[in-house]
């Protein structure tokens, strides 16, 4: 039955009136910022990948630690970051009805404190005063204004949380005894998470900041590495909760299916915020100074998020398979075929996903104290997370742009857009499958990762890796032609694209399921779970490093 | 039913003497995560406990407190150093240990919980934090080495565990006061 006009407006404006153009400005504001970022980021990948393969010499005004510190920040961090929040903030506007004016203007804040510190940290970079790659721990030390421009913007990123937190609790309030619209509870997932990762690198940059001055004369090597990697590991479980909120959420209803039980899904958030910061750790596997019954009970924490994932493959595909067969496919595989693959929407999530298998495998290589010391340092880690993020969650993103861009700026996705994103989809793929695949066999051969020049005087191993390093050549050249088509596509979806209307693509939950359980919305508890993990995980090494400290590092600048 | 076969195999795990040993060769995870592991794992197999021996936990826990209270005991006595060393020199504390965390501390705790009063809630809660700060102030100020089988660093990084872990339970105290919990329901 029809629904009157006036209830339709009442229970669900958006249907009526679409997105609302504050809330849209803010989003598609931080999705410009992210796909400039990706241009630049990409424009950097193709030129590390070219003087990696000998084809070309970087001028001698650029020199490669510059590029590899400007390529890690603009796509780690800035290019994520800005996506993560304008995504987001448009999944609360749409599962709230609107953002709080409050809030949007916390994003606005947000978005002013990052810009800021994004150009501070920019400037420092092209002005060689900070090749010191996107990790940034000591000993190797930037100018000081490097360090308050990354402060910058963790203080926009802490006023985006804020806004989301903010938002949450005033739904909640109005709302008893019905759980958050699933979106808005993975957006809740992904803030705490982000709030809590940046503690830890807070502290290391505010401890670097005097160092980098000259006023305190030396700093502990070993506790910033691992306040770093609380926050670096973090993050890319951050990313992976993002691409998972798509996938869990958006893509059943691009396939015409619906989304998976509830209670699931949410329990995946809820395991991924708590247990997550400590597998920070497995980036450290080599360092010393951790011992090593704390290194083996620390591989159990990293594969514990294995499970939230393994539960997530298996929720994807039972949610795929159960669709395909809805619209006539038969037999063991027939189903597959039901699938819209020529839809951007879904192909490019799709291949995130099976990416995400291989991308999973490696990290269980890394993470595995024996096999980490075949791989580290070397070109495998490369390869892997070019993997995992340049696969499984950029191009989750691409995929998502496909249908958020049109539907905030008001435009539709013509046919013709779509098939540009199929082939954008494909020359990615076959890109990122060509380098990265390449960069995992050369790290095998012990070809090290962030080194520009590895002839080596022409040792006979380091020319067995020439070949290889020629086709990460090959591989960016594709990469670049493919980002090239991204963002021409993004700006001209906010821009160009003609007029209409196009919907949110928003799962339901089967016929006859039964609504999430209240207790998933303890935030209260998940945090204080989180921290009392994080005590228990940080505080034997910290405590250890400290208190059994070698002398500290002073600042070391090696370009 | 699967909860207390789930309780089951979180115990066998824990007594393998491979996984107990490397639990108990760091202090603060033998104190902060062994043992309450082993409560929790008391605490799931509960449930087969409870129901199987209702009668017997009607007659002798009506109210609940007669539980707490032995919950309370068995949980302050590992929290004596003096305790944990025994357990790693002599096999019969050890074998106390895994008997008396599950099912004189975990079984009695779950059947007390819900029939206490929140009053007595707040009262477990509060003894937990202010055991915790005691541990902390004695682990953190004591210049001595106070157990035999633990280096005096280990002892201080058990202290400041104690105290995160007792700023963590007063946050979710304060948070349970600040928030309606009719929200929930
Ligand atoms: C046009 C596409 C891309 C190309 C051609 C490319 C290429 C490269 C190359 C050749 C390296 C150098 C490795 C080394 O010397 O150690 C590198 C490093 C890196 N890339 Fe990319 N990449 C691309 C896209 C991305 C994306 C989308 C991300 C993340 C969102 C990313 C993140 C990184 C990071 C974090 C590093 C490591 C920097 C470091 O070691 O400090 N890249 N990339
Ligand atoms: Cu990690």
């Amino acid at each position: 039955m029809e629904q009157p006009l006036k209830e339709t407006i009442r229970q669900n404006p958006k249907k009526i009136l679409g997105v609302n153009p504050d809330d849209a400005k803010v989003a598609l504001a931080y999705l410009s910022v992210s796909f400039v970022s990706l241009l630049i980021g990409g424009i950097l990948g193709l030129l590390q990948g070219l003087e990696r393969a000998g084809l070309m010499q970087l001028p001698s005004w650029l020199n490669y630690y510059q590029v590899l510190t400007a390529h890690g920040v603009l796509l780690l961090l800035v290019f994520t970051a800005t996506f993560t929040i304008g995504y987001q903030y448009a999944n609360l506007s749409h599962s709230f009805g609107g953002l709080l004016a409050k809030v949007r203007k916390l994003a606005w804040i947000g978005f002013g404190l990052m810009i800021i510190g994004v150009v501070m940290v920019a400037t420092m970079i092209i002005l060689n005063e900070a090749s010191v790659l996107y990790t940034f721990y000591p000993p190797l030390a930037a100018h000081p204004v490097f360090y308050i421009g990354l402060v910058f913007v963790v203080l926009g990123i802490w006023s985006c949380c804020f806004g989301v937190f903010i938002n949450y609790r005033h739904w909640r309030k109005n709302h008893p005894g019905q759980p958050t619209p699933i979106l808005a509870f993975f957006a809740m997932g992904v803030f705490v998470l982000w709030l809590f990762a940046s503690v830890g690198v807070t502290i290391e940059v505010l401890t670097l900041i005097p160092w980098s001055m000259g006023i305190i004369e030396t700093t502990n090597v070993m506790v910033g590495r691992t306040l770093f990697w609380w926050f670096g590991h973090t993050l890319v479980n951050i990313w992976y909760l993002v691409a998972t909120s798509a996938w869990y959420v958006i893509v059943p209803k691009i396939i015409g299916g619906h989304h998976f039980k509830e209670k699931l899904i949410r329990l995946v958030v809820i395991l991924l915020v708590i247990l997550n910061i400590p597998g920070g750790f497995h980036h450290q596997i080599i360092d010393p100074a951790i011992s090593i019954p704390i290194k083996y009970l620390h591989v159990f924490m990293s594969l514990a998020i294995a499970v939230p994932s393994l539960m997530t493959a298996f929720a994807m595909f039972a949610v795929f398979e159960r669709t395909g067969r809805k619209l006539g496919g038969k037999g063991l595989f027939g189903w597959l075929k039901k699938l819209p693959w020529g839809d951007v929407r879904f192909l490019a999530p799709m291949i995130a996903m099976i990416s995400f298998i291989p991308g999973g495998a490696g990290g269980i290589v890394n993470t595995s104290n024996q096999l980490n010391q075949v791989i580290h340092n070397t070109m495998w880690v490369v390869g892997h997370f070019h993997v995992t993020v340049g696969m499984s969650v950029v191009m989750t993103f691409f995929g998502i742009c496909y249908w958020l861009i049109p539907y905030l700026a008001k435009r539709v996705l013509t046919p013709k857009m779509s098939k540009i994103g199929v082939i954008q989809t494909i020359i990615w793929t076959i890109g990122m499958t060509i380098m990265a695949g390449s960069m995992h066999i050369a790290g095998l051969f012990g070809d090290p990762r962030r080194t520009s020049d590895t002839s080596y005087g022409g040792h006979e191993i380091a020319a067995s890796w020439m070949s290889y390093e020629l086709i990460f050549g090959i591989g960016a050249t594709f990469l670049m032609i493919a980002v090239i088509i991204q963002v021409y596509a993004v700006f001209n979806m906010m821009f160009f694209a003609p007029k209409g209307h196009t919907e949110f693509p928003v799962a339901e939950p089967e016929e006859g399921e039964e609504p999430a359980p209240m207790w998933t919305e303890r935030w209260g508890l998940w945090i204080v779970l989180l921290l009392a993990v994080v005590a228990m995980a940080y505080v034997v090494p910290i405590a250890d490093m400290i208190m059994n400290a070698p002398p500290g590092s002073p600042p070391i600048k090696t370009w | 039913m699967k909860q207390a076969i789930y309780g089951l195999i979180l115990y066998i795990f824990l007594i393998l003497p491979p996984v107990a040993n490397l639990l108990e060769s760091i202090m603060i995870i033998h104190m902060h995560m062994q043992m309450p592991l082993l409560v929790f794992s008391g605490f799931l197999m509960g449930r087969y406990v409870i129901t199987r021996f209702s009668s017997f936990f009607e007659k002798w826990n009506s109210n609940g407190i007669p539980g707490i209270l032995l919950f309370v005991i068995i949980w302050s006595y590992w929290m004596v150093p003096r305790a944990m060393d025994e357990a790693l020199t002599l096999q019969s504390v050890e074998m106390f240990k895994f008997i008396s965390l599950p099912f004189l501390a975990g079984i009695p705790l779950r059947d007390s919980w819900k029939k206490l009063h929140a009053i007595g809630k707040d009262i477990l809660f509060i003894y937990f934090i202010s055991m915790l700060i005691l541990m902390a102030w004695i682990y953190i100020g004591a210049d001595d080495q106070i157990c035999n089988n633990y280096l005096i660093v280990e002892q201080k990084t058990l202290g400041w565990g104690s105290l995160a872990l007792a700023a963590c339970v007063l946050l979710y105290l304060l948070q349970l006061l600040f928030t309606d919990q009719s929200e929930y329901q």
